[in-house]
C-alpha cells in the first residue's frame, strides 16, 4: 500500500462515479454479481459446518444429564465432542459465515466490486479443509486443552495462512471505496480483519509454540479467548446491525457521532477486558483487576450501541413483521446489549465469585455467540442471498419456523441454564451443601438446554433447505440462455417502482 | 500519510498494547520463578515424568478440563477452602511446568488441584474412571469403560490388576483391567498435591 | 518489580497516545464532521430514506422485492 500514485481510485477526485450515471441499482447489480460465487461458497459451507456444529452439541448436550449416552466409543466422549462442537461453530460457522457477510458488507459499502475470485475459492477451500482435519484430530487424535485454542498448530496455520487472502481482498475492497465518507460499519469492518490474524497468529506462538510459560499461558489463552468474540466477532455482527437496521427501516441511524464514539471505545477497552475469566485464579491481582476495570469501561460502547438501535427502531417496531432480516438483526441487537451489560457485571469481584465455574458463564457465551452473533448473520444471509443469486426467497413460512425455533430455543436455553447456573454457583459457594447434590439440582436444567438446543437445530435444518431450495433454482436458471449466464443479476434485477413505501 | 495506512496502524497499535500489557508483562513477570524446597528436602512442583507426563496428556485429550478446574481460590472467595479443595490459594508457582496449565473454567465436577490428598486410593480412581456412580452416586460424569480390557471370566483367579467391584457392580461375564492409558492417567491424578507451603500471595 | 510497573504503566500510555492520536486522525480527516451525512451514505436514489428494502417473500407492497423479478411468481 505504499504507493498508491498510480492506482487513485475515482473517488478521490470530485469527477462523478461513472457508475452513478448508470444508476444505482445497476452499480448495486454489478457488485452483488461480484461477490455472488466466493461470497456463496463461504456461506454454504458455513452452513454445512453449523449442521455439524449443532449435532455435536446435541450429542454433547445429552451427554451432561445422560452420562451413558454413546459413552463406550472414545471419539464421542465428552470432553472430545464439546471441543469439536465449540471449534466448528466458531471457526467453521461462525467464521466463515462472518467472511462471507464481510466481504459483501465491504463491497457494497465501499461500492467497489470483489475482485480475485480464485484466490477467495482457495482460500474458502484451504479453511474448509483444515477445519475438517482439524475436527478430526479433536475426535480421534491427540489435542491440548487450551479452550478456544484446541486446534493442532498445523492446523492454526493454515487458517492464518488462509487469512491473509481475505485481509488483502478486503483491503482492496477498502481502497477503491467511492465515497468520501467511511460508513460506521467499515470501521467494524475494517478493525475485525485486522484483529483477528493478529490475535490468532500471537496466540498459537505464545501457547502452541511455547513462547509462555506456566499461567502466563493461561493469560494468552484469555486474552486471545475473549478478543475473538469482541475484536474478531463482535464487529461483524455490529458492522451487519449498523448497516441492515437503517437499511432495511430506510431511516438513518439515530446518531451517527455516536457510532463512531462507540467504535473507538470498543476498539479502546475491549481488549484489555478478557483477564476477568481469570479472577480468583493463581495470578497477580493487577491483572485480573486490569480486565474488571476495561469490563466496566465497556458500557460506554455497549450503551451508545444500544442508545442507537433502540432510537433508530423506536416507532418502527411494527415492521418487524415484514421484514425476516430486520426481525433476525434486532433480535441479534438487543442480544448484543443484554449479553454486554451482563458480561460486565460478571467481571465485578463478587458477582464473579457465584458465577464462575458454573453453567451461568455457558449460557452468558451462548447469548453472545447465538442470541447475538449467530442471529445478526441469519439476518444478514436473509438479506444477501437473494441480491446475490437473483432469487426471491422460496417459502416466507419457512423462513418463520426459522426464526420461531431459533428464537424460542435460545430463550429456553438462556433461561434455563441462567438460573440453573447461578443457583449452581450459590450451593459451590456454600459447603455445607454436598457436591452431589448440586449434580442432581442441575439435572433438569441440563435437559432444558437439551431442549432448547433441539429446537435451535431444527431452525438449522430449516435453513439449509431455504439455501439448498435457493441454490438448486439459481442453478437450473443457469442452464438457460446464455445472457442469463454472463450476467445474471444484471439481467433479472428489475428497479424498484418509486412511491410504493407502505409507510412514511 | 495515506489513510488507509494510517487506520490500519491504529487498529495495530490497539491490540498490540493489550497483548504487551495482558500476555508479554505476565510472561515476563512470572518467569523468574522457581520451585521451592519441601520439608523433606525435595523441590515442588516437580515436572510430570514418564507414565505421570502420559496421564497428563490423557487428561488433556479426554477434555478432562471442561468440568474439573485445577486451581483453588483464595480463602475469602468462594467455598474452595471449605470443602477440602485446598489449604491456600493456588500460586503461578504451582504451574511452573505446565504446558499448558489445566486450570479449567467449570466445576461440573469438584476442583482436582489436591485430588490425591483427598482420594489417594488408586482403586477408587479406577473404579470411578470406570464408571463414576460406583464411588460417586448420582454423579453426571461420563464413564471411561474405554480404558479399560475385558477378559472373559475363567474359573482361574482374576488377572494381579482386574478391578474389584462392589457386587452391585460386578460384571460375571468379564473381568476388567486397566490399559497402560488408565493407569497413566491414574498415576496423574496421583500426583496432583499442591499442599507444600509457598510464601506470598500470587 | 519496579520494571513491571513502569512496564505496564509505559503500555498504557503508548496506548493512549496511539488512540489519541488515531481520533485526532479521524477529526482531522473530516470523518467526525458532517457525520450525519455519512449516515446517509447507504441510501440512494432508488432505495431512498422512507423506503423499507427488505420483506418476507411475497408479502412486500408491489414492486418492492427483494432479489428476484419472481418474487410474485
Amino acid at each position: 500500500m505504499a504507493d498508491r500514485t498510480s492506482e487513485t481510485p475515482p473517488s478521490a477526485t470530485p469527477k462523478p462515479d461513472p457508475d452513478a450515471l448508470r444508476g444505482d441499482v445497476v452499480r448495486r447489480a454489478r457488485i452483488d454479481a461480484s461477490c455472488r460465487g466466493p461470497v456463496m461458497f463461504f456461506v454454504l459451507t458455513a452452513v454445512a459446518w453449523l449442521l455439524i456444529g449443532s449435532l455435536l452439541a446435541i450429542m454433547a448436550s445429552v451427554k451432561m444429564h445422560t452420562p451413558e449416552f454413546l459413552s463406550d466409543l472414545e471419539p464421542l466422549t465428552f470432553g472430545r465432542v464439546r471441543t469439536a462442537h465449540l471449534n466448528t461453530v466458531i471457526y467453521g460457522w461462525s467464521s466463515l459465515v462472518g467472511i462471507g457477510v464481510l466481504l459483501w458488507l465491504q463491497a457494497r459499502l465501499s461500492r467497489s466490486t470483489l475482485r480475485f475470485h480464485k484466490l477467495l475459492y482457495a482460500v474458502g477451500i484451504l479453511w474448509n479443509l483444515a477445519i475438517a482435519a482439524g475436527t478430526w484430530a479433536l475426535l480421534f487424535s491427540h489435542f491440548d486443552s487450551v479452550e478456544w485454542l484446541e486446534f493442532p498448530v498445523w492446523t492454526a496455520a493454515l487458517l492464518g495462512v488462509g487469512f491473509v487472502g481475505v485481509m488483502v481482498v478486503s483491503l482492496d475492497l477498502f481502497r477503491r471505496r467511492s465515497k468520501h465518507h467511511i460508513f460506521v460499519s467499515q470501521w467494524y469492518l475494517f478493525g475485525a480483519v485486522f484483529w483477528f490474524p493478529i490475535l490468532y497468529v500471537l496466540a498459537n506462538l505464545m501457547i502452541h509454540l511455547g513462547m509462555a510459560t506456566g499461567v502466563a499461558m493461561a493469560t494468552a489463552n484469555w486474552w486471545f479467548a475473549h478478543n475473538v468474540l469482541g475484536i474478531w466477532f463482535t464487529p461483524i455482527g455490529l458492522a451487519a446491525a449498523y448497516y441492515f437496521i437503517p437499511k432495511v427501516l430506510g431511516r438513518p441511524i439515530h446518531s451517527y457521532y455516536l457510532s463512531l464514539l462507540g467504535f473507538w471505545t470498543l476498539a479502546l477497552f475491549y481488549n484489555w477486558a478478557g483477564t476477568h475469566h481469570l479472577i480468583g485464579g493463581p495470578l497477580p491481582v493487577w491483572l485480573t483487576t486490569v480486565g474488571t476495570v476495561a469490563s466496566m469501561m465497556m458500557f460506554i460502547p455497549v450503551i451508545t450501541v444500544a442508545i442507537n438501535h433502540h432510537m433508530t427502531m423506536v416507532g418502527h417496531f411494527e415492521k418487524l413483521r415484514y421484514s425476516p432480516t430486520l426481525r433476525f438483526i434486532v433480535f441479534g441487537a438487543m442480544s448484543y446489549t443484554l449479553v454486554s451489560a451482563q458480561g460486565s457485571l460478571m467481571a465485578l469481584r463478587r458477582v464473579n465469585e457465584t458465577t464462575h465455574f458454573t453453567h451461568y458463564t455457558v449460557a452468558h457465551a451462548h447469548l453472545g455467540m447465538y442470541a447475538f452473533f449467530t442471529m445478526a448473520m441469519f439476518g444478514a444471509i436473509y438479506y444477501m442471498v437473494p441480491r446475490l443469486l437473483g432469487r426471491e426467497w422460496p417459502s416466507a413460512t419457512l423462513i418463520r419456523i426459522h426464526f420461531w425455533t431459533t428464537a424460542v430455543g435460545i430463550f429456553i436455553y438462556f433461561t434455563g441454564l441462567s438460573w440453573g447456573g447461578w443457583r449452581q454457583g450459590e450451593m459451590l459457594n456454600h459447603d455445607t451443601v454436598d457436591f452431589l447434590a448440586i449434580v442432581d439440582y442441575l439435572i433438569p436444567y441440563l435437559w432444558s438446554r437439551s431442549l432448547g438446543g433441539t429446537l435451535m437445530t431444527i431452525g438449522h435444518v430449516t435453513l439449509a433447505i431455504l439455501l439448498w431450495k435457493m441454490w438448486r433454482g439459481a442453478e437450473e436458471e443457469a442452464q438457460g440462455p446464455a445472457v442469463f449466464k454472463e450476467e445474471p443479476a444484471k439481467t433479472k434485477i428489475l428497479p424498484t417502482s418509486d412511491g410504493e413505501e407502505e409507510d412514511s | 500519510m495515506n489513510r488507509t495506512f494510517s487506520l490500519l496502524i491504529g487498529v495495530v497499535l490497539t491490540v498490540a498494547a493489550s497483548f504487551v500489557g495482558l500476555v508479554l508483562i505476565p510472561d515476563w513477570q512470572l518467569d523468574p520463578l522457581e520451585p521451592v524446597e519441601a520439608p523433606d528436602g525435595t523441590l515442588r512442583p516437580q515436572a510430570p515424568t514418564g507414565t505421570v507426563a502420559e496421564g497428563r496428556d490423557i487428561y488433556s485429550q479426554l477434555g478432562c478440563i471442561y468440568c474439573h478446574s485445577q486451581q483453588v481460590r483464595p480463602p475469602d472467595f468462594g467455598s474452595d477452602h471449605d470443602r477440602g479443595w485446598g489449604t491456600r490459594q493456588t500460586h503461578p508457582l504451582d504451574h511452573i511446568h505446565d504446558e499448558p496449565p489445566l486450570l479449567g473454567t467449570m466445576r461440573t465436577g469438584p476442583d482436582l488441584a489436591n485430588i490425591a490428598v483427598r482420594q489417594p486410593s488408586r482403586s477408587w480412581h479406577h473404579l470411578h474412571l470406570f464408571n463414576p456412580i460406583i464411588t460417586s452416586p448420582g454423579s453426571n460424569m461420563p464413564p471411561y469403560r474405554f480404558l479399560y480390557e475385558a477378559v472373559p471370566r475363567t474359573d482361574g483367579a482374576p488377572p494381579e490388576n482386574a478391578l474389584d467391584f462392589p457386587p452391585e457392580f460386578d460384571d460375571p461375564d468379564h473381568w476388567w483391567v486397566p490399559t497402560d492409558r488408565a493407569e497413566a492417567l491414574v498415576d496423574y491424578l496421583l500426583s496432583l498435591d499442591h499442599t507444600y507451603s509457598i510464601e506470598g500471595d500470587p | 518489580m519496579n520494571i513491571i510497573y513502569i512496564l505496564i504503566w509505559g503500555t498504557w500510555i503508548i496506548f493512549g497516545i496511539s488512540v489519541v492520536w488515531a481520533l485526532s486522525w479521524a477529526v482531522g480527516q473530516g470523518h467526525m464532521s458532517n457525520v450525519e451525512e455519512a449516515g446517509c451514505s447507504i441510501f440512494d436514489e432508488e432505495e431512498p430514506i422512507g423506503e423499507m428494502t427488505d420483506f418476507f417473500p411475497g408479502e412486500g407492497p408491489d414492486g418492492a422485492v427483494n432479489g428476484g423479478e419472481d418474487a410474485h411468481g
